[in-house]
């Protein structure tokens, strides 16, 4: 078994960014249940998505700025280049959104959330924004990794 | 706060609105960038990648732009509905307007 540092941090990083989408669901339903009893709850979910949405973002960046050439040469030369022009660029920026909208949760979820229906219209809308632009990101990566899947295929192919 | 006066606290609607305005100036900066290059560079100059300058600088903003506004009665002003729409369409036009710049530059 042959696993690089390579793998570890892009693994990592799409694992973050996945559980990160998932704590933002969490913490969606226990909004739609907002009661007092679990505010508490409710604040730790939103730091669980900020904590996770940094973790991706400094792995993936760290990954990015160290490994990704290597990729995007690779993915240039293949049949789908529009991986790297239109999804890795578009993911790239596109993390940003999910990343403001989860430190801006953590804000939002300190309200009374129970008491307050704006604040939890507020937070239900955030969370869910969070969700959609995370599994967003989350298939572009997808995309962008089955760019350099078939530009190799390719390769190996042209080279018999 | 209850039920009764359903607005958003004052560091809530400020960050809030941070949140909206530093989301569509990530857009406007990912599409500039592109378009001029010395902007670029010199992006990529502060921190080695013009992509970790512009994080950076969102982050920054965002935490920035929300104190400067909470400080303010503007957020507070604008109401939670207008906030909640402000903010949604803002994610919407810069998700869409990111996916439009990088298919059709």
């Amino acid at each position: 078994m042959n696993v690089t540092n390579s793998d570890v941090i892009l693994l990592a990083h799409a694992t973050f960014g996945a559980l990160g989408a998932l704590a933002a669901l969490w913490v969606f339903v226990e909004t739609l249940n907002a009661q007092e009893r679990n505010a508490a709850r409710t604040r730790k979910g939103a730091l669980l998505v900020a904590a996770c949405m940094v973790a991706a973002w400094i792995l993936g960046g760290y990954w990015y700025v160290h490994f990704y050439p290597a990729d995007k040469a690779i993915i240039l030369k293949g049949p789908w280049p529009f991986a790297h022009e239109l999804f890795m660029e578009t993911k790239e920026h596109l993390f940003f959104l999910t990343l403001i909208l989860s430190f801006y949760l953590t804000i939002a979820s300190r309200e009374k959330l129970y008491a307050n229906s704006s604040a939890r219209k507020m937070v239900l809308w955030v969370s869910m924004l969070v969700v959609l632009s995370g599994l967003a990101v989350e298939g572009f990566g997808a995309i962008v990794n089955h760019g350099a899947e078939v530009a190799l295929k390719a390769a190996v192919k042209g080279g018999r | 706060m209850d039920a009764a006066t359903p607005k958003l606290g004052r560091v809530n609607a400020a960050y809030a609105l941070s949140a909206a305005i530093v989301i569509l100036f990530n857009t406007l900066i990912s599409c500039v960038k592109d378009a001029h290059v010395p902007l670029k560079a010199f992006m990529a100059s502060l921190t080695g990648k013009d992509w970790t300058t512009q994080g950076l600088a969102d982050v920054i903003l965002f935490a920035l732009l929300g104190a400067i506004l909470s400080n303010t009665g503007l957020p507070e002003k604008i109401g939670p509905k207008r906030l909640i729409c402000f903010l949604t369409a803002a994610v919407v036009i810069a998700g869409t307007g990111l996916f439009a710049w990088y298919a059709l530059y």
